[in-house]
């Protein structure tokens, strides 16, 4: 497609690499079609194509973003199925978190907004805040409706609810090194994350009981935390690098010291973000480290998939397996959690239309709660079609996304943990 | 009149005084409305194959070529007019009148009518202006498909001096599934399971006569084999019969072999479960025929009077269908619908339609309508 | 840039624009209209970049009734209207005018009706290509028609161009698989034609609609015939060493009476770029590539291959394969799917060409495209549906150098001169829309242009729909 940048325009790095992008793509119009929000809201302008096009327009024009490419850049579910369907391999993931951090810096959001926002990103990326806050939601978590009116802070305040988990685990125990049983195979980082260790304790000690049966020894170091995924996605950029930073950091250290064969990441949300820290701090001193530990990150199922032996007799459950989206078109990660689950001994099902997002992605059921309800719906549907025993999926946001609909909603590790050996997960009893 | 060539048709046309009679060999005459004008115009000296391309699938012809001409020449090289036109009105048929009433044999259901084969028409309009629509590849969307617009339209917006038809190898062999059927809703049933399965079924059929449904396959004979006996696997009393049976049996349903001589005849076209409701409501009129297309078309005959009109008229509505008046007395054919009317905006829409092609009103004036 | 003369706007049009935005919202909800300028920029263009204009306003109607509201008022305001699918045309069917409203069917997505025992489904216009095979194909069943674009291309704007696709040597382009269209008139009639049943009593008005790329009528439901899918499809892939003889093949393959589901052709540029996307095995040592699917049985197709390797054999291929799995073929077909995108990582833009030959003329058209390429200095990828002769030629420029557009649309004319000069036209699926307006006069006399606009006249007396599309100015 033709651009129209200014050589001064060009010598602007981001701009430069927004060019490119843009080059790439032909409007070909491929990606409306898998787009969950354009199938949902009929609009080129909620599609990615047409967000492509907002996005060239401001970055030509030197514009600040206004109320419309702010709407429309938010109601992108960053799912990127966009870049599965794409067949000129436009780089979607970059323009749009370039997008991003541009509305972040440029528009002026109404004051609710940005409370809100403000709140999210103080809260999510530390278990401990996170833990305190869920802590007072939990006796109002069924107190939702009592909220006052129809608008959009009593939708989003309503979704928030929602998400608190009926009971809530103790902290998980935090180690530096857990040790493989029996002769060590490898040696791995595992992402311990920050939400996803408050909301689901158990995928973390599923992870770790796992590897270490496999004979594989688990660090986590305490200097890394959030991966800063969710601050990156509302536009938070420096936010981001900064936990990016300390999490190359922490992993280096154990690269160059102990060794490592792996980093492992079993939120897929996380795990696209980890990926792509090369990219995120390459303008950074410490670009090369990041670029090293990038190519060491693996999903934990990539890693499982050569190593991975059941030891129980299957019971012969349904599981309905759910492709989040920042595995199967962020990573493009397809077959392995389903070959795991299939060698486990379950029988595996896909839902129809599993290309589309269940909105969840990050905050989006928060910040989005209409849009998220509706994706969230939809694929209820199709996944209750399969008359499934449980859901299984390799992201947490998605598995809170789907909880609470009859069908136990696990993570893919708990039921490879349970099959080879460890405890049944919770959800299933 | 019966011009040589296209020039010497335009200039006739050009000095027409009044209404004329468009027509081929005169063969459907009896069919529609009867056109009441002082002259007719014919295509039938305007004879020969003018371009016929095997490997390319194409062939033209002048539009005055008898379709028996077309068919033996095709036959000679392995090849088919697809739609399989019926041969019901008689040997002097020519292309030009089997394009412009779009009238297809059993071959339809899967292949396709004439009008999906009609590649390009050269035709004159009423102003006596020589034009050209479509053309001679297999596809073509270059602007408004006016050869779609004039095939089926009986004549009445411009003389087809020559057409350009896709065409297809014939199959290498042709076997028939028969299938005892009680009545012709048991063989609606017969037929949709036949047409719903994958083995690409190119005929399906039901004579009330025999109490039997009909499945044919054309294709490779291994395939012919091999799809029969899937069709039959399983269905009390169905049997297989083999090429020459089967080619005489589909010849019969493609002209009508089993409609008597001298009655009214009619066409119906429905949705095939709409078929058997179509048979029963129309035989209190003393109307009966058979099925074709799986039940979505009805080939009838009855008493040449107004009651068994208005009840083939109403048991097509009743299934949301249309009906032709193929055959019947002139004076019946001036006395009622002989196909459905349309709905005002669209009969509006026609009148300016035939106005831009024939602003005059001379061809086959009246023929499809009463107004 | 834009070498296309587009229509004047009517100036007392662009002077009540607020009065006519106020009028669109006081018939249809706020969500359905877009009239900010930053928002109706992404609407200024579809799948042809290379012409653009930014339209008055935006409507996106719900359903059959707001299309009608929009038409009478419209009509009455002497507003052009502008129809829109998912804006996935190659022609520029969808290009807007300044003074025009474009109306977006993309929410009318609805598949309303689907009837198994007669074979038809009855769907909304802005429904997907793929989406009405997705909606039986657990019954068995699926829709024929098959344009490239068919994962994010709407029926509406399928019937709008009479869309092919690869598949449509066996089973026929948009028109052969139309039972019946609901059509709103420019002067919000609304028109049933057709229906459930096969053929016409009266005018063919389903054919005459079909492929008038909306300038007839806008369509707000459309009825398709539905097939049960074969026992089961093959695809092989036959490499050789020139275009030319790549091009006998096909005609040897036509001859021999077999007619595969599926004949497809790629140029060495164009099985490079595919491959790089879809990674199906194309031999990418080979000059030219004919993608072959028979169906049926398993033994049926071992024997369709068997005969077609022979016919194959014959031309001396540098390779053959044929695949060994569903997921082969699915392979397979997504790199020619997604070919005219893939060209993208080759080349910033491409324009693509829908002309159509006597496939006799293959190799010699084959030839001179390729000397016109050396003449202006562009690169072109073939990619064509060889079974019928639709050459679909991408010729690769570059937007941002200011010369290279007005060059490849000089190139782009003149293959298609070509093609009408070798007996074939100017489109044979994506439709003439915008880009291929003045060609027209190549393809057609005078007169027969006149009886075109006639017959527009008959629908769209004032020329409000889709104007300065189709017919040359």
């Amino acid at each position: 497609m033709q651009t129209n940048f200014t050589q001064a325009q060009l010598a602007d790095p981001e701009i430069a690499v927004a060019n490119e992008i843009l080059r790439r793509c032909v409007h070909c119009g491929m990606c409306t079609a898998t787009c969950p929000t354009f199938v949902t809201l009929g609009d080129e302008l909620d599609s990615p194509r047409g967000r492509i096009y907002l996005i060239k327009d401001m970055l030509e024009n030197g514009r600040d973003a206004g109320v419309e490419e702010a709407l429309h850049i938010d109601r992108c579910l960053s799912c990127l199925s966009c870049m599965t369907t794409c067949p000129s391999g436009v780089d979607y993931m970059h323009l749009v978190d370039h997008a991003r951090a541009h509305v972040e810096k440029t528009f002026n959001r109404p004051l609710a907004d940005r409370l809100m926002r403000a709140a999210l990103a103080w809260v999510l990326p530390h278990p401990a805040r996170l833990r305190a806050a869920l802590r007072l939601a939990r006796p109002v978590r069924g107190l939702g409706f009592l909220l006052p009116g129809s608008g959009m802070l009593t939708k989003r305040l309503r979704g928030m609810l929602r998400l608190a988990p009926r009971g809530l685990a103790r902290a998980a125990v935090v180690g530096r090194v857990y040790p493989a049983m029996g002769a060590r195979r490898a040696r791995v980082a595992l992402l311990a994350g920050c939400a996803q260790q408050v909301l689901a304790p158990s995928i973390n000690a599923a992870s770790v009981a796992l590897l270490n049966r496999l004979r594989v020894e688990v660090v986590i170091p305490p200097e890394a935390g959030c991966c800063g995924a969710l601050v990156h996605h509302m536009g938070r950029d420096a936010a981001a690098r900064e936990a990016a930073r300390a999490n190359v950091a922490a992993w280096v250290a154990e690269l160059d010291g102990a060794g490592l064969d792996a980093v492992l990441v079993n939120t897929s949300g996380c795990g696209t973000v980890v990926k792509d820290y090369g990219f995120l701090l390459r303008h950074e001193a410490g670009a090369a480290d990041a670029a090293r530990i990038s190519a060491l990150t693996q999903d934990i199922s990539e890693f499982l998939l050569k190593i991975y032996q059941p030891a129980r007799v299957a019971p012969g459950l349904r599981v309905a397996y759910h492709a989040a989206c920042s595995l199967q078109h962020g990573q493009q990660v397809t077959a392995p959690p389903k070959t795991l689950l299939r060698k486990a001994g379950f029988e595996v099902m896909e839902p129809k239309d599993a290309h589309l997002c269940c909105g969840s992605a990050g905050t989006y059921n928060i910040m989005q709660p209409e849009i998220s309800a509706g994706l969230r719906r939809r694929k209820l549907e199709t996944l209750r079609e399969l008359r499934p025993d449980v859901i299984a999926a390799g992201n947490v946001g998605c598995l809170t996304q789907l909880a609470g609909d009859g069908v136990p909603a696990v993570h893919v590790v708990e039921l490879l943990d349970w099959m080879a050996g460890g405890e049944k997960p919770l959800a299933l009893s | 009149m019966t011009p040589r060539d296209e020039e010497e048709l335009a200039a006739m046309v050009r000095a027409a005084a009044g209404p004329l009679r468009v027509q081929g060999g005169g063969t459907k005459a009896d069919m529609l409305r009867p056109v009441r004008a002082a002259a007719v115009l014919s295509t039938a000296a305007m004879s020969g194959i003018t371009l016929y391309s095997p490997s390319e699938l194409v062939l033209r012809a002048r539009a005055g070529t008898r379709l028996a001409e077309i068919e033996s020449v095709l036959a000679a090289h392995g090849q088919q007019i697809i739609a399989e036109p019926p041969r019901f009105f008689g040997p002097a048929q020519t292309i030009g009148g089997v394009v412009a009433s779009n009238i297809s044999g059993p071959r339809r259901i899967g292949g396709g009518a004439m009008r999906d084969h009609v590649l390009g028409v050269r035709a004159v309009n009423g102003s006596g202006e020589i034009l050209n629509f479509g053309g001679r590849v297999l596809k073509n969307v270059t602007g408004l498909d006016l050869a779609k617009l004039l095939t089926g339209s009986f004549g009445t917006l411009a003389v087809m001096t020559e057409v350009t038809l896709k065409v297809l190898p014939a199959a290498e062999a042709v076997g028939t599934v028969v299938v005892p059927a009680a009545d012709a809703r048991a063989a609606v049933e017969v037929m949709a399971a036949g047409l719903g399965s994958p083995f690409s079924v190119s005929g399906a059929a039901y004579l009330p006569r025999d109490a039997r449904a009909y499945l044919r396959i054309e294709d490779f004979a291994e395939s012919v084999a091999y799809r029969c006996a899937k069709l039959a696997g399983g269905v009390a009393g169905a049997e297989i019969l083999g090429g020459e049976e089967s080619k005489a049996l589909w010849a019969g349903i493609r002209d009508c072999a089993a409609l008597p001589p001298g009655e009214a005849v009619w066409r119906v076209s429905v949705r095939p479960s709409a078929g058997p409701g179509v048979l029963r409501d129309v035989a209190f009129a003393g109307v009966s025929g058979f099925m074709d297309w799986g039940g979505g078309l009805l080939w009838l005959s009855g008493p040449a009077t107004r009651a068994a009109h208005e009840a083939v008229c109403a048991a097509a509505r009743g299934g949301a269908g249309v009906w032709w008046l193929m055959r019947g007395p002139e004076a019946l054919r001036a006395a009622v619908e002989v196909i459905p009317p349309e709905a005002p905006a669209l009969a509006a829409l026609r009148r300016r339609m035939t106005a831009k092609f024939d602003p005059r009103g001379i061809f086959n004036p009246l023929k499809m309508w009463a107004a | 840039m834009r070498a296309m003369k587009q229509l004047d706007p009517k100036p007392e049009i662009l002077a009540r624009r607020g009065e006519i935005i106020a009028g669109l919202l006081r018939i249809l909800p706020k969500r359905a209209v877009i009239a900010e300028a930053v928002s109706l920029k992404p609407y200024e263009t579809d799948a042809l970049t290379a012409y653009r204009q930014v339209p008055l306003a935006v409507v996106l109607p719900e359903d059959e009734g707001q299309v009608v509201d929009i038409l009478k008022f419209c009509a009455a305001e002497g507003v052009r209207v502008i129809p829109r699918g998912a804006g996935t045309s190659l022609s520029g069917g969808a290009l807007p005018l300044a003074d025009s409203v474009v109306v977006g069917l993309m929410r009318m997505n609805r598949i309303l009706e689907v009837n198994y025992p007669d074979r038809y489904a009855v769907v909304q216009p802005g429904v997907t290509n793929i989406g009405i095979t997705r909606a039986v194909a657990d019954a068995g069943y699926f829709y024929a028609p098959d344009p490239s674009s068919q994962l994010a291309c709407m029926v509406g704007g399928n019937v709008g161009m009479n869309s092919g696709g690869a598949h449509c040597l066996k089973y026929g382009v948009t028109a052969n698989n139309l039972l019946g269209l609901r059509l709103v008139t420019m002067a919000g009639e609304v028109l049933e034609l057709g229906g459930t049943h096969c053929d016409a009593a009266g005018y063919d008005w389903l054919g005459l609609v079909t492929g008038s790329e909306g300038q007839l009528g806008i369509l707000t439901e459309v009825t398709v015939r539905i097939l049960r899918a074969p026992e089961g499809a093959r695809a092989m892939l036959a490499g050789f060493a020139s275009n030319e003889v790549a091009g006998e093949c096909v005609a040897a393959i036509i001859a021999s009476g077999i007619i595969p589901v599926a004949l497809e052709f790629m140029d060495r540029p164009a099985i490079h770029a595919c491959e790089a996307f879809a990674h199906a095995g194309y031999p990418l040592e080979a000059q030219a590539l004919l993608i072959i699917e028979v169906e049926g049985s398993e033994d049926e197709q071992d024997a369709t291959l068997r005969r077609l390797r022979e016919i194959c054999e014959r031309f001396a291929p540098v390779s053959m394969r044929v695949a060994r799995t569903d997921e082969e073929s699915a392979a397979i077909w997504k790199g020619r799917k997604g070919a005219f995108g893939a060209v993208g990582r080759i080349s910033p833009d491409y324009l693509c060409m829908d002309g159509v030959i006597p496939t006799s003329r293959l190799g010699e058209v084959l030839r001179r495209i390729e000397e016109m390429s050396e003449d202006y200095g562009l690169k072109v990828a073939n990619i064509f549906h060889a079974g019928d002769g639709n050459l679909h030629p991408l010729i690769m420029y570059d937007a941002n150098e200011p010369s290279s557009f007005a060059r490849a649309e000089r190139f782009g004319a003149e293959i298609l001169t070509l093609c009408v000069e070798a007996g074939g036209c100017l489109t044979g699926e994506h439709g003439v829309g915008v880009e291929k307006r003045e060609l027209m006069r190549v393809q057609f006399s005078p007169g027969e242009l006149e009886q075109m606009r006639a017959v527009k006249d008959v629908f769209d007396p004032h020329w409000l729909l889709n104007p300065a599309k189709v017919f040359p100015l």
